[in-house]
């Protein structure tokens, strides 16, 4: 006979707390489908998807009936289109894109990613022509989504390539302008991209993984959050190592149900599973927020002194929690700050608690990065370099994945109010501190090598 | 070797199990199938056990009996059937029921009456009641070739007609939040 209250609690995570599989994503390598000419290649890679992901939605479906949980997203996430666009033009880029969105379209996901460069050492002519065709690609399709990588530990950053996707997130804002620059929110600027990561828009299959394979991220704020809030009712003077605690219990719960998910997808795909990813990502939905945990915990002002320990803890407990639960853990596991999916985190930036400055310094223990930021429509490149630089740096110092996904938001001033809609949310449009101030070192260009990896002070 | 399954219902008090077991084991027997609860002050208890000498049923009924008072126990020893414990589960799957709401007469026969209409097994049942607020949960097997989705709609609407909300969800979702074995264990079916 199993405990009466586990099995209740375990009905409330899903019946109250909002918790889900937040993306199953089937990871598929096209590298076998380049072609001599365009129109054969984009068959082929139609052809393959096809052939792999016929089946996922509905696998997806009847596993949400069996166990009662809500699997939110089916997705594809394949290898760098960009391996296929050598020797090719801007055309033939538009025309791959098509057949991407396409493909994603008849096999009923809502998103596919791996419009994808690796450039943080140096640049291919097939990698130059995809980041020069995403204001065109991202602006005429519906489902595709780019991630370009310019950093890493090991090779440090090219900054050449930063100042190029900086002129050209502002080229898609401007290609987006009917859509406040939504395009933007479709590219993912990474350092150290995580080849199995299923979560979007940054997800693609990458070099080391199997030619198909199944990833799932599980989320769950509000499981997390409502767990804090009964710790902290029942003893209401518990010490932050016991909030810790009851989070890494709680992320083991949650991750176990992600594995249960994907190992039976995959199963019944025929495909390998690959990694659980159990990372917080909120919805803007009230009882779904990442920053409604840190408000459990105390911090009654995001980003007051204090909020960036505090993410550190959450962070931490999480992969704890996730470690323990599955060895199958890959991703990005851990907590996002989707400023624009998290109604608690937009409110924050809305009322001034939350800049951008304090955001960058909670993604050096978060999970990922800056993401979903409104930045003014008349941002230049050089500012926008410069974030993605400062990120990156974050990111290539502490051996950990950073991103940068922000909005220039076309006719847009500070304070001014952005709705995406859906999952992309609403928020606030806000500034940098000291826009233009960073113009002569952006400009020189050029690559940051690769930091020490011993005297580490 | 003879295998007997036996059940006793006595009031409860502290040693019954020990006094249950000890006059088994006196017996020759060796227990390998137990459950036990108590509900409202009353306890009862179904066990297997395979004896190393054949006996009659009524040996086994008075030995136990005489660890009680006189009429403070009920006995029943039955031959235990082989086919029963085969009948084959691979045509089965497990899942567990929840039901909650405010408590009323009815519930149990409105459910069992739809869960006997659809062929699907009661195989550990329990229920708490919190003031009016009552929390049903039933372990049960239903055959492989039902409708989940549809068996789940029935549900919801049956007992949404008596303003009660409705689960029905797969066991492993609970065992895999609930215990530390490996997935992949889970999934071939290990415990």
């Amino acid at each position: 006979m199993r405990r009466i209250d586990d099995i209740l609690n375990t009905v409330r995570m899903f019946e109250e707390e909002n918790l889900d599989v937040r993306t199953v994503t089937m990871g598929i390598n096209i590298d076998e489908c380049s072609c001599e000419n365009i129109e054969r290649t984009s068959l082929s890679v139609y052809k393959k998807i096809l052939s792999c992901a016929r089946d996922l939605v509905s696998v997806c479906n009847n596993l949400t009936t069996k166990y009662g949980i809500p699997i939110i997203n089916k997705r594809l996430a394949i290898s760098p289109a960009s391996r296929l666009l050598e020797g090719r033009n801007e055309a033939d880029a538009i025309h791959l894109a098509h057949a991407l969105d396409r493909a994603a379209a008849d096999v009923h996901v809502d998103l596919i990613g791996g419009f994808t460069a690796l450039v943080h050492k140096g640049m291919t002519d097939g990698e130059a022509l995809l980041i020069r065709s995403l204001p065109n690609v991202l602006a005429k399709t519906q489902r595709l989504c780019s991630s370009i990588n310019v950093g890493t530990t090991k090779a440090g950053m090219n900054v050449d390539a930063i100042r190029i996707v900086s002129d050209t997130i502002l080229e898609i804002a401007q290609a987006t302008k009917d859509k406040n620059g939504f395009g933007c929110a479709k590219l993912v600027v990474f350092t150290n991209i995580p080849e199995d990561n299923p979560f979007m828009a940054g997800a693609f299959l990458g070099a080391g993984e199997a030619s198909c394979v199944i990833n799932v991220g599980v989320s769950g704020p509000g499981v997390v959050k409502r767990a804090v809030e009964r710790l902290i009712k029942d003893s209401p003077d518990v010490t932050l190592d016991e909030i810790a605690e009851e989070i890494k219990h709680t992320a083991f719960r949650v991750t176990r149900t992600g594995e249960l998910i994907g190992r039976e997808v995959a199963t019944k795909l025929g495909v390998q599973f690959g990694v659980l990813d159990l990372s917080l990502a909120p919805t803007p939905k009230v009882g779904d927020s990442v920053g409604e945990i840190y408000q459990a915990m105390g911090i009654e002002k995001i980003g007051a002194p204090g909020t960036t320990a505090a993410v550190a803890l959450l962070n931490d407990a999480v992969k704890k929690g996730g470690i323990f639960a599955s060895s199958s853990v890959g991703g990005l596991s851990g907590a996002f700050l989707p400023v624009m999916e998290d109604h608690a985190l937009a409110e924050a930036v809305k009322n001034g608690s939350l800049t951008l400055e304090k955001l960058e310094a909670m993604t050096a223990v978060c999970s990922v990065g800056l993401d979903m930021f409104l930045l003014p429509g008349d941002v230049d490149a050089s500012t926008l370099c410069g974030i993605i630089m400062d990120e990156a740096a974050i990111g290539i110092a502490n051996n950990k994945t950073t991103a940068v996904r922000v909005i220039p938001v076309p006719g847009k001033k500070e304070g001014e109010y952005v709705d995406f809609g859906g999952l992309f949310g609403a928020g606030t449009v806000t500034n940098v501190v000291s826009p233009d101030g960073s113009k002569a070192f952006t400009q020189r260009g050029g690559h940051i090598p690769a930091p020490i990896n011993s005297l580490k002070n | 070797m003879k295998r007997h399954v036996i059940s006793v219902l006595a009031p409860d008090r502290v040693g019954i199990v020990k006094s249950i077991t000890t006059a088994i084991t006196n017996l020759g027997g060796n227990i390998d199938g137990m459950s036990q609860t108590v509900v409202h002050g009353y306890f009862t208890i179904i066990l297997t056990a395979t004896f190393n000498k054949t006996l009659i049923q009524d040996e086994i009924r008075e030995a136990i009996l005489a660890q009680f008072d006189e009429n403070d126990a009920s006995v029943i020893v039955r031959p235990f059937e082989e086919s029963l414990e085969t009948r084959c589960h691979e045509e089965h799957e497990r899942y567990i029921l929840t039901i909650t709401g405010k408590d009323r007469p009815g519930i149990l026969k409105t459910l069992t009456t739809y869960l006997y209409e659809s062929n699907i097994n009661i195989e550990d049942y329990y229920f708490t009641i919190q003031g009016e607020h009552v929390t049903h949960i039933g372990e049960i097997t239903i055959p492989r070739e039902l409708d989940i989705k549809q068996l789940q709609g029935e549900l919801q609407t049956l007992l949404s007609s008596i303003d009660l909300i409705a689960t029905l969800q797969h066991e492993n979702i609970f065992r895999a939040t609930s215990e530390i074995y490996s997935i992949r264990q889970l999934l071939k079916g290990k415990s």
